[in-house]
């Protein structure tokens, strides 16, 4: 009885495979596909995409974790800018499939998985954790999938692990941290105190202020890495209240960024030092939470609510009126990822079925942004744009960033 | 025992077909159900054999998949290096952990396995030069046994259910052996088996040990699979996703472990699909269980098959009726 | 030497808002003998109806810490009425497994409903100052919150010692036949108790939101940390669980000024050195 017990579990277990087995190609022949490097088959089989008049676009975000709210706002300036072409270029129809990463790797390479295999997706985009981008790498890679990396900021994606099929729109860690560098040396003094979030993101931008800063002629006259997610800095302000500096670099973002600004009024080192980091320590959708803790706050961004272009007036008042709230540096880089997606189909005349030609393409992308002018650097696959510096001050009760310096066409090393 | 062998051949040949008839999507998911089903199995010697409930078995899947990452990118990518020195080096962080665990028992069990994972955790997370910390180890090369290399997702199912196939097979001999038997009187009483004469908490420390070297085994494989390896596997929610495993597939048996990852992957995979509240539903589901099927999906095919055997004993009856 | 005596007064601070929001918790392990892994959840949704209250309906902080208090005790009703009665005699691993799918769905009842933008509230205006103690800054909050703690530690331990329902408590905790058989009915002492848990996880996320803030899995962060501080304490002892707060506090902001990179990793190790030395806690009992 136990034996047969055992058999019926066998059998429920040989349903679920089959179940599985839903339709599409068998793995075998998939593999020997891409194994026997006949790009005629994955032409012909594009060339079928194309006729049918859709280019496939895959995103992961996450939707769902802590980085769900960044996610959203991707995904809502995404679709804003796909909105203004009417989700059309060269008379092809763009369909976005987007898949939640949960800001887990593991699951993102899963439904990367997915949209490779099951979805045919022509282009890849979006990765807001840098585990996430990494973790995706290698699969990108091999199967040549031309993938613009939307938000993932770690520095390596474009050094040494850059690929001839990733290239990136959003930023660098280095972009962030350096452009604060000298700028801090001139206006803020000659001796800054560095507090970052521990993590690879927090770590390379502190790196990469600490790099220019000194090389300006400052003195890092201390600094420390609480944990991320860090949910009390008492003890860390108590230490930093005690030491002789003009200013302090705070790298932190999210509910960190908000309990750090808070906490750095409520222990009175705002009196005391001029506090400077990068964009997401005051930004657009963390100003309201920090309240007036953030007013006299410097920071570095490639992008602010109030930069005063046209474009950036266009982009504001489009995205305001179909979302009913304001677009966040992440609602931009949605926008430019898709107009970058978009403008490289245009010149490709609609047809993506070369993953090569596809990123010559991207490469050659440039365009006037809500953020200026963006291009790419073809050495690193990395974006040269400007960058900003912002103070955060009180209007008519609330606070608001002004951009006050601004630093041309910046670009990463790339090593 | 001779039919056992025969549904033990039947089930892998059933899986050795996968490739031909899957997706291969599908059948990634299915290598990616068979690794975490290793893991479960490993979990399911401690909580379901021994009663021992563990709330960081990450920590040994984490040991396992880093230990295999970093020796494929700076000793040698072969397999049976890789696979050992991660499996020996799991047992050894098993034994030390081990050694700690066996004075509590209980809820404080539970929380001084958490507690010593978190540890694991945190330095793994904190060794940024070591372990790439948050950005995860990536660029590990390929498996390889000699000149063959694991290079294409066939490959590589092959390699999951081969493993998959032995350490099941081992892993009941085990369970029918003396010393399973003895755990299995741990979790039932263990003051009974203590007084019979037995050294228990050797036997738990053995359990232990042994569980945390098949952790590592599963970990390693996740690295071959995903050629990547990122410190939220390591993470107590990972160990708290195998525990939920073991329970709902069946804690104390064979199967359940098995079926309770294809279950929870399955169902990851496809209602994220639809929708962003997946931890809705799948919350929801762990409720439903819990409630109406405590013994789980192992439980829910033993009662089905009690009503068909039944059934199937009424209709004979009425037929021997009919003759009479 | 002022240093560290600021240092001391965070420590203690913090501790106590760790005993706040443990509090109910340990309270409900100690007489259902129930983990109830939805704790933190219960104290999310504390933080976040007292941040509907002050920003979108009242703007009032009184008001949000008595209404979101009561509104987390009716979710705990009704979580204990039709979930967790129907599985008291399945064993405590059942109960783990059920309240952590609780955890699970109120983490998304509460992105459909609050989103997943971080927020915070404000705490009213004699609170929001800073005072000077030892040379330093020091936010009023941070001390009204000790007072609060200690408030919250007297009141249990009179309840527990100096009332009938603490007597009732005390015998449905060694002997819970034996209550039953006095007429006492033990299923009502045990829904109030849950819900007096809920009450005071209500409460500690009303009082814990203006320092620790508001944001996406905010719970499961919390706890994990409630249930270092409930074990180092000794499971089942109120008492335990304030000198763990306190001793959690201290040790972790002082590791956080000696060791800055360790103290993640230290406020575990210290959980690992207790559990050794002890193995039921600082002041616990045996449990199963």
């Amino acid at each position: 009885m136990n034996v047969n017990k055992k058999l019926f579990m066998f059998f429920s277990l040989i349903f679920l495979v089959t179940l599985l087995a839903a339709c599409g190609n068998s793995a075998i022949q998939s593999n020997s596909n891409s194994e026997s490097s006949n790009t005629e088959e994955s032409t012909e089989q594009q060339g079928e995409n194309a006729g049918e008049g859709t280019i496939k676009v895959g995103s992961i975000l996450p939707f769902s974790g802590v980085y769900a709210s960044l996610g959203k706002d991707l995904s809502d300036g995404m679709k804003l800018y796909f909105d203004s072409v009417d989700w059309e270029v060269e008379g092809k129809t763009i369909e976005l499939i987007e898949e939640d990463t949960e800001a887990d790797p593991q699951i993102a390479l899963r439904r990367v998985r997915k949209l490779m295999d099951q979805d045919n997706i022509d282009i890849l985009t979006g990765a807001v954790s840098t585990a996430v981008a990494y973790a995706i790498r290698d699969d990108v890679d091999t199967n040549k999938l031309p993938y613009l990396a939307s938000h993932a900021g770690g520095d390596d994606l474009t050094r040494g692990q850059r690929s001839d099929y990733i290239w990136r729109s959003s930023f660098s860690s280095w972009q962030i941290g350096h452009s604060m560098g000298e700028w801090a040396y001139e206006n803020v003094g000659e001796k800054m105190y560095v507090a970052a979030a521990d993590y690879a993101f927090g770590r390379e931008v502190s790196a990469a202020f600490k790099d220019a800063y000194t090389a300006a002629g400052g003195e890092i006259v201390g600094e420390v890495y609480p944990p991320l997610g860090n949910n009390d800095y008492a003890s860390y302000l108590t230490t930093i209240s005690g030491v002789e500096a003009d200013g302090v670099y705070g790298f932190f973002a999210g509910s960190d960024a908000v309990r750090f600004v808070q906490q750095y009024e409520q222990y009175g080192l705002k009196d005391k030092y001029t506090l400077v980091g990068s964009g997401w320590l005051v930004s657009e959708d963390l100003r309201e939470s920090i309240g007036d803790a953030a007013e006299g706050i410097f920071a570095s961004s490639f992008w602010d609510y109030s930069l005063d272009t046209v474009e950036n007036q266009e982009f504001v008042a489009a995205y305001e009126e179909a979302y009913n709230r304001r677009p966040t540096v992440e609602s931009l880089e949605g926008y430019d990822a898709a107009r970058v997606i978009v403008e490289a189909i245009s010149t490709l005349g609609g047809d993506v079925s070369d993953p090569d030609a596809t990123v010559e393409a991207i490469s050659n992308v440039t365009f006037t942004s809500p953020r200026g002018t963006i291009e790419f650097d073809k050495d690193t696959h990395h974006i040269i744009q400007n960058m900003y510096i912002t103070e955060t001050v009180i209007e008519d009760g609330r606070t608001e960033n002004n951009v006050i310096h601004t630093i041309d066409s910046v670009q990463d090393p790339g090593e | 025992m001779k039919r056992t062998l025969l549904q033990f051949l039947v089930a892998i040949v059933a899986l050795a077909i996968a490739p031909f008839v899957l997706s291969l999507f599908h059948l990634n998911l299915l290598s990616e159900i068979l690794i975490l089903a290793i893991f479960a199995l490993s979990l399911n010697v401690l909580v379901g054999f021994t009663g021992l409930v563990s709330l960081g078995h990450a920590a040994f899947f984490g040991v396992g998949a880093y230990t295999a990452g970093l020796v494929a990118q700076n000793l040698s990518s072969n397999l049976l290096v890789t696979l050992g020195l991660a499996i020996i080096l799991s047992m050894v962080v098993a034994a030390v952990i081990g050694a700690f665990c066996m004075k509590v028992s209980g809820f404080y069990f539970l929380m001084l396995t958490l507690a010593f994972s978190q540890m694991i955790y945190s330095f793994i997370y904190q060794s940024t030069n070591l372990t790439g910390g948050s950005n995860g180890l990536s660029g590990i090369p390929r498996a390889s046994l000699g000149a063959f290399q694991f290079s294409n997702a066939v490959y590589i199912f092959y390699l999951v259910l081969g493993v998959f196939f032995i350490t099941y097979a081992c892993l009941r001999i085990i369970v029918k052996s003396p010393f399973g038997q003895v755990l299995v009187g741990i979790r039932e009483n263990e003051t009974r088996v203590k007084s019979m004469g037995y050294n228990t908490n050797l036997y738990k420390y053995t359990a232990f040990v042994l569980a945390g070297g098949l952790g590592g085994l599963a970990g390693s494989l996740y690295t071959y699979f995903n050629g990547f390896i990122a410190p939220s596997d390591v993470y107590w929610t990972m160990s708290g996703a195998v525990l939920i495993m073991v329970l709902i597939g069946g804690a104390g048996t064979m199967l359940g472990p098995v079926l309770g990852a294809a279950l929870i992957v399955s169902l990851e995979t496809i209602v994220s699909s639809y929708t962003d509240l997946w931890m809705l539903i799948v919350g929801a589901v762990f409720i439903i269980f819990v409630i109406f099927f405590p013994k789980g999906i192992v439980g829910i095919g033993q009662s089905l098959y009690q009503k068909f055997k039944s059934n199937k004993q009424q209709s004979y009856e009425r037929k021997q009726s009919r003759v009479a | 030497m002022d240093i560290i005596g600021a240092q001391l007064v965070n420590g203690v601070s913090y501790g106590l808002l760790l005993f706040i929001i443990t509090c109910g918790l340990s309270l409900v392990f100690g007489i259902l003998g129930v983990l109830n892994l939805a704790h933190g959840s219960l104290y999310m949704f504390g933080a976040y109806l007292a941040y509907s209250l002050t920003v979108t309906y009242t703007q009032s902080f009184w008001i949000a810490l008595l209404v979101a208090p009561i509104v987390v005790a009716l979710i705990a009703l009704v979580v204990e009425r039709t979930l967790l009665r129907p599985t008291y005699h399945l064993g405590h691993l059942s109960q783990v497994l059920l309240t952590f799918g609780l955890a699970y769905v109120f983490h998304d009842i509460a992105k459909f409903v609050w989103g997943s933008n971080v927020l915070s509230i404000t705490v009213p205006p004699i609170f929001s100052g800073s005072t000077s103690i030892f040379g330093q800054t020091f936010p009023v909050y941070r001390l009204i919150v000790i007072i609060v703690g200690i408030a919250i530690a007297v009141m249990l331990w009179l309840i527990q010692d100096k009332t009938r329902w603490g007597a009732i408590i005390r015998a449905g905790l060694s002997d819970k036949e034996m209550i039953g058989a006095l007429g006492v009915n033990i299923k009502l002492v045990f829904t109030v108790v849950f819900v007096i848990g809920g009450v005071l996880a209500g409460f500690g996320g009303v009082v814990a939101a203006p320092i620790l803030g508001i944001y996406p899995s905010m719970e499961f962060q919390t706890l994990i940390l409630a249930l270092v501080v409930l074990v180092i304490g000794g499971l089942g002892s109120i008492a335990g669980t304030l000198v763990a707060s306190v001793l959690v506090g201290v040790v972790e902001t002082f590791s956080r000024f000696l060791f800055p990179e360790l103290s993640m990793f230290l406020i575990f190790g210290l959980m690992a050195i207790v559990l050794v030395f002890k193995p039921n806690g600082l002041l616990g009992k045996k449990v199963a």
